[in-house]
């Protein structure tokens, strides 16, 4: 991956508002995606276009079956979409491109159970480039390290906790060294705490490596605490709702960030948009 | 194996049993001889190397028949699992096929392969070929589509994909169906030899049946329980290697 001194500058700004306003890395341009559901179309998009600037760290919420998966399984070339297009780096996507990797909300589905945890890594090294073998091995354990892992190399995913499968997905697929990281739901599935710590992780992470965070979630909270910009999607067929810059200082804190009253302002705003959505989507409710 | 103590008492008690029966008279010693005298006729046919020179030839028909099977079903299988065309066109037929008893098939086989050694490899390695077929098809169809999508994102080629993520996510009930196979194979082989040819621990049985060395035949019958018992507990130790990933308890 090349890190070109915008990059860089970009990074050196976290504690400002928003990044998202530099280069453009990922566009979706008038996107439509139809699904046929018992012999009756359903339009998820229909005609959706947005712009996603190099290392941001953006959340998508919305309704549940708005499509925020959905949109990020486009964005990844796992799913084509039935009209228009997305792009990456300038380039029309295609089928998965190299330098974007997907981490699924299944983790436990995700990670090969018969790698152990060093196995597991050393397959998102492989997948990108072969090294010689010692130099691979290093490689993987410094991502073990970054992910917390270490003295757990040799485990199999079966002797480890949901926590630590999840960061084991996660290593591997940042050992890909990838422009682009997509995750679907990624914490979801873990308990309060563990999330908690995760949150933490993700965004140490992404504040050391010149990386874009494509972020989709159903928990508001997390996405404010998270993203510098936040997208709420609508019902199907999905527009942008609202798209909201969050410049809430960066390093965040999960307690005195949380405590703050802008973080509780956003989080407001976002939650009565998508709450009072889910209620209309309710008979009777 | 420590656990499994009051399962060989049994066995004991039973061998125990009949003993008791058989010399009081309680059942026909004639056709159920003692197993004391069961056991003397076995250690010297055993010993003297008889049932070792029947057993040999009946070990080769079941592991080479059985090696064939593995050789063409699981590639088979695995095309089968992922063309799904090719899925389309063969899985009627062997659904047709796979009914029909191996044993069926040895008139057949014996007027085209005659009586030797090739018939009886080709009964046991169609009677082997379907479970495992089966389970390798089965095993690489039910492979979570996330499994595929995570190959996908990382962008490897669909070879490797096959070899890293179908192949190993498959393994288990490839190696199930192997474990299916490898009963039926010894079966299938006795029973052929029971039909046709002069070798083999069926064709021993039998004989010894038609001659009234009833000790003989029973010592005959007791020595496939024993080989059938060891070739489950290698496989057993096999599989337990291999699928080493599967524990079941979370070691701290």
């Amino acid at each position: 991956m090349q890190v070109t001194p915008m990059n860089v500058e970009v990074k050196g700004k976290s504690s400002s508002a928003d990044k998202a306003d530099g280069e453009t890395i990922i566009e979706v341009r008038g996107i439509r995606k139809v699904y046929a559901v018992n012999q009756t179309a359903l339009t998820v998009f229909d005609g959706l276009s947005y712009k996603i600037g190099r290392g941001s760290f953006l959340s998508i919420i919305g309704p549940s079956g708005c499509g925020k998966s959905t949109l990020l399984k486009l964005i990844s070339g796992l799913e084509t979409p039935s009209g228009g297009e997305v792009f990456f780096n300038g380039r029309r996507i295609d089928g998965p491109p190299k330098g974007m990797i997907y981490v699924f909300q299944q983790y436990t589905k995700s990670i090969f159970p018969w790698r152990t945890v060093l196995q597991n890594i050393r397959f998102g090294l492989d997948s990108q480039k072969s090294l010689p073998a010692r130099e691979a091995h290093e490689k993987c354990m410094e991502y073990v390290k970054l992910v917390g892992l270490q003295g757990y190399e040799n485990y199999y995913p079966y002797q480890l906790s949901g926590g630590m499968q999840q960061r084991v997905v996660i290593a591997r697929a940042l050992i890909c060294e990838p422009d682009v990281l997509l995750m679907d739901e990624p914490f979801s599935a873990v308990d309060a705490m563990t999330r908690a710590i995760l949150q933490e992780l993700i965004l140490k992470i992404w504040s050391t490596l010149p990386i874009t965070v494509l972020f989709v979630t159903h928990d508001v909270d997390e996405a404010v605490f998270l993203s510098n910009r936040i997208v709420s999607l609508g019902r199907a067929p999905a527009t942008v709702r609202e798209d909201v810059a969050i410049d809430l200082a960066y390093p965040r804190d999960q307690i005195r960030t949380r405590g703050e009253e802008r973080f509780n302002g956003f989080r407001q705003r976002l939650f009565s948009s998508i709450f009072l959505q889910e209620k209309e989507g309710i008979p009777n409710a | 194996m420590a656990k499994r103590w009051p399962g060989f008492l049994l066995i004991a008690l039973l061998l125990l049993a009949w003993e008791v029966a058989s010399l009081n008279k309680w059942i026909d010693p004639v056709t159920f001889p003692p197993v004391s005298k069961i056991a003397t006729s076995w250690w010297p046919a055993v010993a003297g190397g008889e049932i070792m020179r029947q057993m040999l030839p009946s070990l080769w028909r079941i592991f080479a028949g059985f090696a064939l099977a593995v050789v063409v079903a699981i590639p088979l299988g695995l095309v089968m699992g992922t063309v799904p065309i090719i899925y389309r066109l063969l899985e009627p037929i062997t659904e047709f096929v796979r009914p029909i008893p191996s044993s069926a098939y040895i008139p057949v086989a014996i007027l085209v392969l005659g009586i030797g050694n090739e018939m009886k490899i080709f009964v046991v390695f169609l009677a082997c070929l379907f479970p495992i077929l089966l389970n390798t098809y089965g095993g690489v169809r039910g492979v979570d589509p996330v499994l595929i999508d995570t190959g996908r994102t990382f962008g490897i080629s669909r070879l490797k994909a096959l070899r890293q993520i179908i192949l190993p996510a498959a393994l288990p009930s490839i190696m199930t169906g192997m474990r299916i196979s490898l009963g039926i194979a010894l079966i299938v082989a006795v029973v052929a030899e029971m039909i046709a040819g002069s070798s083999g621990i069926g064709y021993y049985i039998l004989d010894m049946q038609r001659i009234f060395r009833v000790p003989e035949m029973f010592a005959g019958i007791f020595t496939l329980g024993v080989l059938g018992f060891l070739i489950n507990f290698c496989f057993l130790k096999v599989e337990g290697h291999f699928l080493k990933w599967r524990g079941t308890s979370v070691e701290t």
